[in-house]
């Protein structure tokens, strides 16, 4: 039980960095990331050929893997989500979806990637180094994920909270007209959201790539258990992400550990489904947000 | 619209000859037959995600749900009862049309994001259903399950290929008449302006759950087909990936309408003719160019082929038929409107507080007062938009709280909006011919077979739609695009609109607003016409002129209460309006 | 001049709602635009402010500068600050925070002693320097507003129905600090409703009717006239 429950807290913490940056895009832009999970698998690779190429240890690997992810947000929201806004939503959800195709596909192009999971090498020692506590099993790799989702949150919470562009871009997201009117560049303000929750996308794929593997086709699962951590928690809201994510990961493990694998993924998902009907403002929103 | 089904309607032989074509010269090679076979049966499920995303715009990301409904039962029912295929494939359609009606009841709560995430997962699930059920194989699914026969003959190989396509430009046939009928421009107004086609009484809840479950049972249908075709079955045929796919075709080929589906299937069935080797390389071409699409191109492929360039074309002469008589209800005229303690609240502000008023038959009454008063949520609570927080409406004395809004039109109640919420794709005459709507009386069944008496319904609803257009003296513009319109003509559209159906009362949102002097005579000529056809009329107006000039009665709204009610001088002169309008001296 | 408007044409897509307004601020004035609901008083702001509306024709120049080709963002810069109806205020951000923000657009080296004059200024906001601009009352977030756009240093203030929806006394003390920015050399262009109680402030005033200025003068002037009363509540001029 104990045991399923370290292992849920840890995919669980890659569910709640996507489902985090979901909240970030859609506070930014109204527009629900279905892509977010690929970018977590492409990140995971980032790290991967940072290894294989400059032969640094996974740290460098992980600032490597985290700047790219920015970049490529930055590039995603100006070639695809910028241009397909003017079309309204539906077309939002099919140029994201368009994205999968993309990443999904086009990972497998690259030379290195292919379309088989890799290993990347773990933070400190082997990756089945685990530190026994009376027959609980704690693999050092799920400490440094956990550490390290710490360590993300505090980030964004200075940036967002304590800072000056912080605040003026989460002004924006808050009241774009207001914003606009004081002088804050909206426009820049999501792109550099976008940035920042691609990035944090490549950061969770590279932390838990040590234990998950990285590349391969999981992309859309983890997507979209993202997403249903982002609705249990609360869309609109930050910590609710989080916790929903963590818990999104504890509840698979511990289903996959009563039932076969192919039970626990459905269930997930009438979980998303329930949740989005009872109560479509999560457990830690306030808000329904949901319609209109 | 019409042009455009017009466009789609010209598409389909053409379609139908290049299958026939191609299946008497290419498909003679069985790698062609069999992506031939495949890009039919896809398309016959495309068909249904094109209207329901391009007519009704809703999207779904599930669509392989109902496919696997569909496939499994037949595989179910024929391999493992030894059904034949035909009985089995009716009981698959019609389960999912069933699970289509659900889908489609749960979506009416789900918009945008929020709607693509509850399909993309209700296919999930249904796949995983699939997957852990010992009574359909499980993940290795039904296999050895039997060709469809007609009489003798067995549907496979170059058969299935006739077969496959006879039923995919038959589907796509009876659709086409279903979109030209009274349910196809029903699902136009709802893709339009879901709220205004509910006031002018299109019941957008039921539509919107029969575009769910047409489109579910046009998936379980290809599904059918494909489980016999291929004489298996597992999950992961039917898995997100299928409907995403669906979702593909839809969007390259054109969604809307049903041409741009069968060419987006066609195109991807023989795209996936280039095999394992590429489908990397295939696959990421299909992002891009959906990307593009989306951006470049919303049209799809078959958006290349229609006109893009809009032009006003004057109206076909009039033909005058007697505009047909409003039919007798049982309705108390003499009581149009009793507003009783009606109170709204949004989170804690209170728009309307108790509010009391009678209307007298035949009068015209103008609800004035500063920005905020609670007018326009007034109307609302009138119309039956959104939920009273107190209070009840009755008209013409039945009570109406709690109704939708398209009952309370039928009832005879029109309602134009402040900032005339026109269907801006449709033409002028399309959508006054929307306003009658409510008053045809044909069947879902006679719009899909064409019946006569959908065609009569609806020439019958254009020459009405022709005669309100007349008398407003709008006839040259009625071939318009309505978003090509000035402003002060949307407003006169919109009224046509509403009076269309002969309404007995008619709500009228701040009319003169963004209109000019000439307008506005016009305006006001136009409004006392109609209190003299007997219309009951209540005017939300901030002309003061025209609101003092023509209105038998002047009631004030200010923070939601109700300050003054009486004859224009008398208002006028009241001192609290006085000081609601220009401040107190202070 | 400071802000100078020439037979300006504007409006929303297709809907032309001002036809032709010419009118003009001074440094250390305030103009009023009175006029009833739907006259294009607020619409008139947010042509000044460039946002939402659409110009077909006409001029606008604010201290040396072309309006018509800036964006929402430059105005701002150039030294108009725009109080917006609904008061648009970053409702999740602190009172502190959404202050700090009004400075956005400019040097922000002397941002802490603007603040502490802000909150001298706003002993209400000082109270609540650190709750969220949501949990404020009415009066207090249009102080707010309004002292938002004052850090960004305007040399004009434009405020759009400030009034609204706030008790009487409240709004006297709003009017008593309009008064105290003119002193303090920033000039204000101020929409209002309420007729009686603006004319009694201001140094000029506009009355629009239907996206046109029907009447203009000193506010002694209009506050005697007939006809403001008649603009408002229709009928002719002696009822």
């Amino acid at each position: 039980m104990l045991q399923l429950l370290v292992a849920g807290v840890t995919v669980g913490s890659g569910y709640a960095l996507v489902a985090l940056g979901i909240h970030i895009i859609l506070r930014a832009t109204r527009i629900v990331n279905f892509a977010q999970g690929e970018f977590v698998i492409v990140g995971g690779l980032f790290a991967l050929s940072i290894v294989q190429l400059f032969h640094v240890n996974a740290w460098v690997a992980l600032a490597g893997a985290t700047i790219l992810g920015f970049g490529l947000g930055l590039i995603y929201e100006r070639v695809i989500l910028r241009p397909a806004a003017r079309f309204g939503e539906i077309s939002l959800t099919i140029a994201t979806i368009g994205t999968i195709f993309i990443l999904l596909y086009g990972h497998a192009l690259v030379p290195g990637w292919g379309s088989l999971p890799q290993p990347l090498p773990a933070f400190t020692g082997e990756a089945s180094d685990a530190l026994n506590l009376g027959g609980l099993s704690i693999p050092y790799q799920s400490i440094w994920v956990f550490v390290l989702l710490l360590a993300a949150l505090a980030a964004m919470y200075l940036f967002f909270e304590k800072t000056y562009y912080g605040k003026a871009i989460r002004a924006a997201a808050n009241n774009p007209l207001g914003a606009r009117l004081v002088g804050i560049d909206i426009t820049g303000a999501r792109a550099i959201s976008v940035g920042i929750a691609i990035a944090l996308a490549a950061f969770g794929g590279t932390i838990i790539g040590p234990i998950t593997l990285v590349g391969g086709a999981g992309g859309v699962a983890i997507s979209i258990k993202g997403f249903v951590g982002a609705i249990v928690g609360g869309l609109e809201s930050p910590v609710g992400c989080v916790v929903g994510g963590l818990l999104v990961g504890t509840i698979e493990k511990l289903l996959q550990g009563q039932f076969s694998y192919g039970v626990a993924d459905p269930l997930i998902y009438s979980l998303l489904l329930i949740g989005l009907l009872v109560r479509p403002q999560g457990l830690f929103g306030s808000r329904a947000a949901v319609r209109d | 619209m019409i042009a455009r089904l017009r466009a789609d309607a010209r598409a389909l032989p053409i379609l139908a000859l290049i299958v026939a074509i191609f299946g008497i010269t290419l498909a003679r090679n069985a790698t062609y037959a069999q992506a031939g076979t495949y890009a039919a049966i896809y398309a016959i499920a495309a068909i249904g995600l094109s209207l329901l995303l391009g007519n009704v715009k809703q999207i779904s990301i599930g669509q392989a749900g109902f496919f696997g409904i569909g496939a499994y039962v037949v595989g179910y029912l024929t391999s493992t009862l030894n059904w034949p295929f035909w009985p089995a494939a009716i009981v698959g359609v019609f389960a999912a049309t069933l699970v289509g009606l659900g889908v489609g009841f749960i979506a009416l709560r789900f918009r945008g994001h929020y709607l693509a995430m509850a399909t993309l997962s209700f296919g999930l699930i249904v796949v995983g259903l699939f997957h852990e059920s010992k009574l359909f194989g499980g993940a290795s699914g039904i296999s050895s399950i039997p060709y469809a026969t007609i009489g003798s003959l067995s549907l496979s190989g170059y058969a299935a290929y006739w077969f496959a396509w006879a039923v995919a430009l038959i589907a796509a046939f009876l659709t086409l008449n279903l979109l030209r009928g009274r349910t196809g421009r029903a699902f136009e107004t709802i893709r339009n302006d879901e709220l205004a086609a509910d006031v002018i009484g299109v019941a957008t809840r039921r539509y919107k759950i029969l575009a769910f479950a047409y489109a579910g049972a046009l998936a379980g249908l290809s599904g059918a087909i494909y489980a016999a075709y291929l004489g298996l079955i597992v999950p992961d045929a039917v898995g997100a990936a299928l409907s995403i796919d669906i979702l593909l075709m839809v969007v390259l080929g054109g969604q809307g309408g049903v041409s741009g589906a069968l060419i987006g299937a066609a195109l991807i069935g023989f795209l996936d003719i280039s095999g394992h080797a590429y489908e990397n390389w295939r696959e990421v071409a299909y992002g891009v160019l959906v990307i593009i699409v989306v951006i470049a191109a919303p049209g799809g492929v078959i958006g290349l082929f229609r006109r893009t360039k809009r032009e006003a074309r004057a109206a076909p002469g009039l033909t005058t038929l007697p505009v047909a008589a409003a039919p007798v209800r049982p309705l108390n005229l003499d009581s149009p409107l009793v507003v009783h303690d009606v109170t709204k609240r949004f989170g804690g502000l209170t728009a309307v507080d108790a509010v009391n008023f009678t209307l007298e038959r035949g009068s015209l009454t103008s609800l004035i007062g500063p920005n905020g008063a609670g007018k326009t949520t007034l109307f609302n609570a009138i119309c039956g938009v959104g939920k009273l927080s107190a209070g009840n409406v009755n008209i013409a004395g039945r009570d109406v709280t709690g109704w939708q809004p398209h009952r309370i039109a039928s009832l005879g109640v029109g309602r134009t909006f402040q900032n005339a919420r026109l269907f801006d794709e449709m033409t002028v005459l399309e959508n006054v011919v929307a306003g009658l709507i409510r008053s045809e009386r044909t069947s879902f069944g006679a719009d899909l077979l064409a019946l006569p008496a959908s065609r009569h319904a609806q020439r019958e609803s254009t020459d009405r739609a022709r005669a309100t257009l007349a008398r407003l003296g709008l006839e040259s513009i009625a071939g318009m695009e309505a978003r090509d319109l000035p402003f002060g003509e949307r407003r006169r559209v919109e009224l046509a609109r509403a009076i269309a159906a002969d309404p007995w009362m008619l709500l009228v949102d701040e009319p003169a607003a963004g209109l000019n002097a000439r307008e506005r005579a016009m305006l006001q000529d136009d409004l006392l016409a109609l209190r003299e056809r007997g219309m009951t009329l209540l005017l939300i107006e901030h002309d003061m002129k025209l609101v003092m000039a023509i209105s038998d009665r002047v009631m004030v709204l200010k923070f939601g209460v109700k300050i003054a009610d009486g004859d224009a001088t008398s208002v006028r002169n009241d001192p609290a309006v006085v000081s609601a309008y220009l401040g107190t001296t202070g | 001049m400071l802000l100078a408007i020439d037979d300006l044409h504007a409006g929303y897509g297709a809907i032309d709602v001002l036809r032709g307004v010419s009118l003009h601020v001074a440094a250390g004035e305030i103009v009023a635009v009175l006029g009833a609901n739907g006259a294009g008083k607020s619409t008139l702001l947010r042509t000044i402010s460039r946002y939402e509306t659409r110009v077909r024709s006409g001029s606008i120049s604010f201290d040396g500068h072309d309006l018509i080709a800036a964006s929402v963002e430059s105005v701002v810069r150039y030294g108009l600050s725009h109080v917006p109806e609904g008061r648009q205020l970053f409702t999740e951000l602190s009172v502190d925070d959404n202050l700090r923000l009004g400075a956005y657009a400019r040097d922000r080296r002397d941002i802490e002693a603007e603040l502490r004059a802000m909150y001298e200024r706003f002993p209400a906001l000082a109270a609540r320097k650190n709750a969220t601009a949501f949990s404020l009352s009415g009066g207090e977030q249009q102080m707010l507003a309004i002292g938002r756009a004052l850090m960004a240093k305007p040399k004009l203030l434009c405020l759009d129905e400030p009034s609204t929806g706030l008790a009487p006394l409240i709004v006297e003390q709003l009017f008593a600090l309009i008064a105290s920015l003119v002193a303090d050399g920033t000039a204000v262009l101020l929409v209002e409703q309420n007729a009686f109680l603006t004319l009694k402030h201001a140094n000029r005033a506009y009355v629009m009717e239907n996206g046109e200025i029907a009447l203009k003068g000193s506010a002694g002037e209009l506050a005697e006239d007939p006809r403001v009363r008649a603009i408002y509540l229709g009928g002719s001029v002696d009822a």
